[in-house]
């Protein structure tokens, strides 16, 4: 269909779809709006052409004005079309990292200020995504995106486009949100246990009747107390943990790159892998790349500051 | 997109369709029309029960059927009928196979062209509106399938709406665009629509009911005054030939006077005459017509013929007197009007011998026969017996109840049985004053028949004997309405009583009438040559100027539709907002900039806690503006403490 191609053909020449990608909302006006004719378009105009033979032929006057009414509606649909994007006010929302091959999803707020209600709005960055708002109201749209690659990963732009009200015309904006996320490295498998740090050798000063520090989970065996198990967890559908405890603070253990095995990007794979399971466990990881090193600690932000590091080497 | 559409949907779609061909039931072929609506109903039913709808080879084995039906009905594919039908029963098929939108939108466009193709059948004004109406559901479901959540008021809103905003447009395109008259060998509708009207000879005795309709055959507007009624003679064709029953035109009536022309006196008539579709080439003039213009021509009767046979309604413009002198008769006009089918009886003989036919000047003949008309027990009337032998005879001595041909026929022939050359003249008399449009009405209840005598120094003069017998006939207005509706004439004077009581109801048929001229006249009779007048009235001359006026004009229409479409005007309520956003721009300026996200009442705790000392000020302000914004009691004083307050906040000094 053509509107697709023509998708297709804005997204590649970036000159005219590249109105500059800013952080601020972006209102839409006449210098952003497109409309062409539909496939239906082209054909309503087809029709007209048949009327008018017919007109002509047996000199019919209402048939005449039959055609010059429906061209002039296919004429006065056109300032319809412009109306149905005209106004409409988009800017980003939240987007939240993600892994690597996961789809990440962008959040859009659009804002009808106006008092007319706009039908069937169709927002596209890889799939479409249609809403309708009502006069003087706000709409929040989540488009996905697939990943690839670790890194910055910006969406491009995002089209919004409507056939209102008759379908014989299309109007399109493509809007440039600066829309980008950061995706983490994808996590390897989990085939390789957390490398066993030299820090670690005081494994057998492990005291399991539980004094007052915190030291790690380990799944949940029967016998184990209630008290001691990881609701956070459970509730989360993480599984059933214990908490452990240790008599002696737990030393730390160090997720080096030179510990994980292959190539850059299998080895980032790796310690994004055991980021994940260091940071399950509980215990406190530090994260040693070349020219960047990421002091110990554990807790979420800490975590997110090593998978920024993983994404970004 | 799956066939898995919005029921509303599909319901409109087809009530459109069906609405779109509904009134075609008039025109096309029962067969056709059968097939049509069998088919849509079963698509109706198949919206509830899709299980029921017919699987691919029933609908190949329906298509065969659908053209099987189409060539044994027309035998053809080209002109009108054929055309019609065809896309009837291929919308018909259309409708059995709805999967995509596309199929929705091609199943719309069929259906325009078959509301257009209901305009080559009708084309009054009710037609007219009947097909916008229809055309505005079609749009209808095209607004709802381009909306998310269809709802069926909404969507047939915003199509009226475009449908009216279209309009002013589709209104300088009728008038501007130029109009090219097809070459005749393109016009397919060889079948004119024939219509009933006067016929080619008059046959007194062997009608017994004069058919009464009050279907309209031609209205006049005239250009100053009417003329009186008695003096609304609107002539057609003239009979001279009689076998003794039938009367019929002489085969001399296209010949050249090349001496005298008519000597017209009195005044004269100036008039536009729009004749409905006839089959014959006659137009009816009033009297005798001495201006008129291409393509009419007069024979040697006096009667207008156009030279195309107005197969569709036509407008002349002619100017007629109803005061002349024909000057001398030829000798073939003599003979033509002094013959005589045998040696006439002697019963006829003693008459005309007793009213002084054979031994005074003809005007005295002629008022001793009116006299004796007036006299003798004659009565008008339009369901006379039948007179099959003689009838003549049977009339001036048994019978004695006739119409307007009858005595027409009997005066006639006793004219000629004392050689004074005398004829039939047939056309309207009369007419019915549309008070509203100014203009008269004549329908075939108004078809007359009356005479002409050669007088000398007079040449033809016209005498109507049924003035003798009936004058209220043609001083008065023949009531159409009663007549249709009891069979028997009556002759009702303007300020009767009974016409009292309808008036109201005559006032609002006249008013549609009028307004039914008008649409005739401006709308369906609109072609090159009126296109090229009224243009040129208002100084475009040329091709050109046509073009940039079109195009001129649809931009102008275009920008004050825009204006209206695109401009919004700011809400009421706005007002508050503009005044609360002063309050924050004067805070932006000492650095409290509001955040999008930023509620009033945060953004006052925000400031207050920055500028205790205007913490009273702050929150009177914000108090009035949500008062304003979502409380349902605010009012116009709510908005005026909002403005002095905010004209009063001053902050940084």
């Amino acid at each position: 269909m053509s509107s697709i191609s023509f998708n297709e053909r804005w997204r590649r020449s970036r000159f005219i779809s590249g109105e500059k990608a800013s952080d601020e909302s972006v209102a839409l006006n006449h210098r952003r709006i497109f409309i062409l004719p539909t496939q239906r378009g082209l054909g309503f105009l087809a029709l007209n052409l048949l009327l008018l033979l017919v007109a002509f032929i047996y000199n019919n006057n209402l048939t005449y004005l039959l055609t010059f009414l429906l061209a002039s509606v296919f004429f006065v649909t056109i300032l319809h079309s412009f109306n149905s994007l005209s106004g409409l006010v988009l800017h980003k929302g939240h987007s939240k990292p993600v892994f690597a091959e996961e789809a990440a999803g962008f959040d859009i707020h659009i804002n009808n200020p106006a008092p007319i209600e706009r039908h069937n709005l169709q927002l596209t960055l890889k799939k479409t995504a249609a809403l309708t708002l009502a006069a003087h109201s706000k709409g929040l749209v989540t488009l996905y995106s697939t990943t690839e690659k670790r890194g910055w990963h910006e969406a491009g732009a995002v089209t919004i486009a409507s056939t209102y009200p008759l379908g014989l015309f299309r109007a399109w904006s493509p809007v440039q949100l600066n829309l980008k996320v950061l995706v983490y490295p994808k996590p390897a498998g989990a085939d390789r246990p957390l490398p066993e740090s030299s820090s670690i050798q005081s494994g057998q000063g492990f005291n399991k009747n539980g004094a007052d520090d915190f030291y790690g989970l380990h799944e949940y065996q029967a016998g184990d107390p209630i008290k001691h198990i990881h609701w956070k967890a459970f509730a989360k559908g993480q599984g059933l943990f214990s908490k452990q405890y240790g008599g002696e603070k737990p030393t730390e253990i160090w997720l080096a790159y030179d510990a994980a095995a292959g190539h850059i990007e299998e080895r980032l794979s790796q310690l994004c892998r055991w980021v994940i399971d260091a940071d399950r466990a509980g215990i406190d990881y530090g994260l040693s790349l070349p020219g960047h090193k990421v002091a110990p600690g554990h807790g979420p932000v800490h975590s997110q500051k090593c998978l920024e590091a993983l994404a970004l080497f | 997109m799956r066939s898995k559409f919005n029921k509303s949907v599909l319901i409109f779609l087809l009530s459109s369709i069906g609405l779109i061909v509904f009134p075609h039931v008039y025109h096309l072929p029962a067969a056709v029309l059968s097939f049509f609506f069998l088919i849509l109903s079963w698509r109706f039913i198949g919206i509830w029960k899709p299980d029921w709808l017919p699987g691919t080879w029933f609908v190949l084995l329906l298509t065969i059927l659908g053209v099987g039906l189409l060539y044994s009905q027309h035998h053809s594919l080209l002109g009108r009928d054929p055309g019609t039908s065809l896309f009837v029963i291929g919308l018909a098929l259309k409708l059995l196979e709805i999967k995509t939108e596309r199929d929705i939108y091609l199943i719309t466009y069929l259906a325009f062209i078959v509301a257009a193709s209901q305009f080559l059948y009708e084309q009054n004004i009710l037609v007219g509106v009947y097909i916008v109406a229809v055309c505005c559901v079609l749009f209808a479901t095209l607004v709802s399938i381009n909306s998310l959540r269809p709802r069926t008021l909404p969507a047939l809103k915003t199509a009226a709406v475009i449908i009216a905003q279209a309009l002013p447009i589709a209104g300088v395109l009728f008038i501007l665009f130029p109009r090219i008259e097809a070459p005749r060998l393109m016009l397919l509708n060889e079948d004119h629509q024939t219509k009933s009207g006067l016929s080619d000879s008059i046959e007194p005795g062997s009608i017994s009911n004069l058919g009464l309709s009050d279907e309209l055959v031609f209205r006049v507007k005239f250009k100053g005054a009417l003329p009186p009624p008695a003096q609304r003679y609107w002539r057609g064709p003239v009979m001279s030939h009689t076998d003794g029953r039938l009367w019929t035109q002489s085969v001399h009536k296209d010949f050249n006077r090349f001496l005298d022309k008519p000597k017209f006196t009195g005044a004269s008539y100036q008039y536009t005459l729009l004749m409905e579709p006839q089959d014959k080439p006659w137009v009816f003039a009033l009297d005798i017509p001495a201006e008129y213009h291409s393509p009419l021509g007069l024979n040697a009767n006096y009667q207008l013929i156009s030279e195309e046979t107005p197969g569709k309604r036509a407008e002349y413009k002619v100017t007629s007197y109803t005061q002349y002198n024909t000057g001398y008769i030829t000798k073939t006009e003599y003979h033509d009007a002094t013959q005589l089918p045998g040696e006439p009886s002697d019963r006829i003989k003693q008459l005309v011998r007793q009213l002084h036919g054979f031994d005074s000047p003809p005007e005295i003949y002629i008022q001793q026969l009116f006299n004796h008309f007036k006299k003798e027990d004659f009565h008008y009337t339009l369901t006379p017996p039948l007179m099959e032998e003689n009838p003549i005879e049977a009339f001036l001595f048994e019978t004695r109840y006739g119409f307007c041909s009858h005595y027409a026929a009997a005066f006639v022939y006793l004219m000629r049985v004392a050689e004074i050359p005398a004829r039939i003249v047939t056309g309207y008399q009369g007419g019915e004053l549309n008070k509203i449009g100014n203009f008269l009405e004549i329908r075939q209840a108004h078809a007359h028949a009356w005479t002409e005598v050669w007088l000398q120094d007079k040449g033809w003069v016209r005498i109507d004997p049924t003035a003798a017998i009936a004058p209220e006939r043609i001083e008065q207005d023949v009531n159409v309405d009663q007549q249709v509706a009891s069979g028997i004439v009556t002759f009702v004077s303007p300020n009767s009583q009974k016409l009292v009581a309808f008036d109201w109801l005559k006032q609002a048929h006249q008013l549609w009438n009028s307004a039914d001229y008008s649409w005739q006249r401006w709308v369906i009779n609109y072609n090159s040559m009126s296109q090229l007048q009224l243009l040129s009235s208002w100084g475009i001359q040329n091709a050109k100027a046509m073009l940039y006026s079109m195009i001129g004009l649809i931009a102008l229409t275009t920008a004050v539709l825009s204006w209206f479409l695109l401009h919004r005007k700011p809400k009421k309520t706005d007002r508050a907002l503009r005044l609360y956003n002063r309050f924050c721009s004067k805070l932006a300026h000492q650095g409290f900039a509001r955040s999008e996200s930023e509620g009033a009442r945060d953004f006052a705790e925000r400031v207050k806690a920055k500028l205790p000392e205007k913490s009273a000020q702050i929150d009177q302000i914000t108090d009035v503006f949500i008062k304003l914004r979502y409380s349902q009691n605010s009012g116009p004083e709510d908005l005026k403490q909002l403005h002095r307050l905010v004209m009063l906040f001053k902050i940084g000094n």
